[in-house]
């Protein structure tokens, strides 16, 4: 994942990017991705409707830890974090909702392996 | 305070809106998202923890219910985890922006509770299918 933007003036990498929050901040972002990904695998074994709609959160949150990248510290921070993490916290809750759907119902819901 | 607005401070919209205090370090910003975005994957973790217990586990013998009763709190866990860490940054960010001491945070406790009483409930199932 390469910066969007072109780097401020400035060759200092300090300076750029202090403490390196930004790419940090970054690295976290394709984590998450990554488990929801991890995720939605696991669950494929269980019920593969599930499974490919979890699947499929994972590069929407890819795309949103991208847009944090995309304005620079010059240009003011984003306001529109919490929004983002707010879709985060929303997309978990309906995870967890089918999860425990397929949990308790198991295989008479649609798309059930076995 | 009502409870509806009480609920939309935690709106994604009242960050934004709070323009009491000074915009805090992007550095601490960033790393009150990235706090969240930890906890994110702990509640993520905790669903396919769950759901792998009563999809992936042979049944316990003599305790018919045992995956359900080990799987269900996990996932349900998950969830109030995901809640709360997004309701942390909201607050984090709020004392950042005013310059007052960060709130201190009960979600360590919610996790070491609940992993305390899955244990506990793990014992018992485990005791209870093997003196059958």
């Amino acid at each position: 994942m390469t910066p969007r933007t072109p780097a401020p003036a400035g060759d200092d990498p300090e300076e750029r990017d202090p403490g390196m929050a930004r790419e940090r901040t970054s690295l976290a972002w394709t984590r998450t991705a990554i488990s929801f990904a991890a995720l939605g695998g696991t669950v494929l074994k269980a019920n593969v409707i599930t499974g490919l709609i979890i699947l499929a959160v994972a590069p929407v949150i890819w795309e949103l830890g991208r847009v944090s990248q995309g304005s620079g510290l010059a240009a003011g921070f984003p306001r529109v974090g919490p929004a983002r993490l707010f879709v985060i916290a929303v997309a978990i809750v309906a995870v967890a909702v089918l999860c425990l759907y397929i949990a308790i119902f198991g295989k008479s819901v649609p798309g059930a392996l076995r | 305070m009502s409870w509806a607005s009480r609920l939309a401070e935690f709106g994604p919209g009242s960050v934004g809106r709070d323009s009491g205090g000074t915009e805090p370090d992007p550095r601490f910003t960033f790393a009150n998202e990235r706090t969240f975005l930890a906890w994110s994957r702990t509640a993520l973790a905790l669903v396919v923890a769950g759901l792998a217990i009563v999809q992936l586990l042979p049944p316990f013998p003599g305790v018919p219910a045992g995956r359900h009763l080990l799987g269900v709190p996990l996932i349900v866990l998950g969830a109030v985890l995901a809640i709360a860490a997004y309701a942390e940054y909201v607050r984090n960010q709020r004392a950042m922006r005013r310059g007052e001491p960060l709130p201190r945070s009960v979600m360590p406790w919610i996790l070491a509770a609940t992993i305390a009483g899955m244990a506990l409930i793990s014992a018992i199932v485990l005791l209870i299918s093997a003196l059958r």
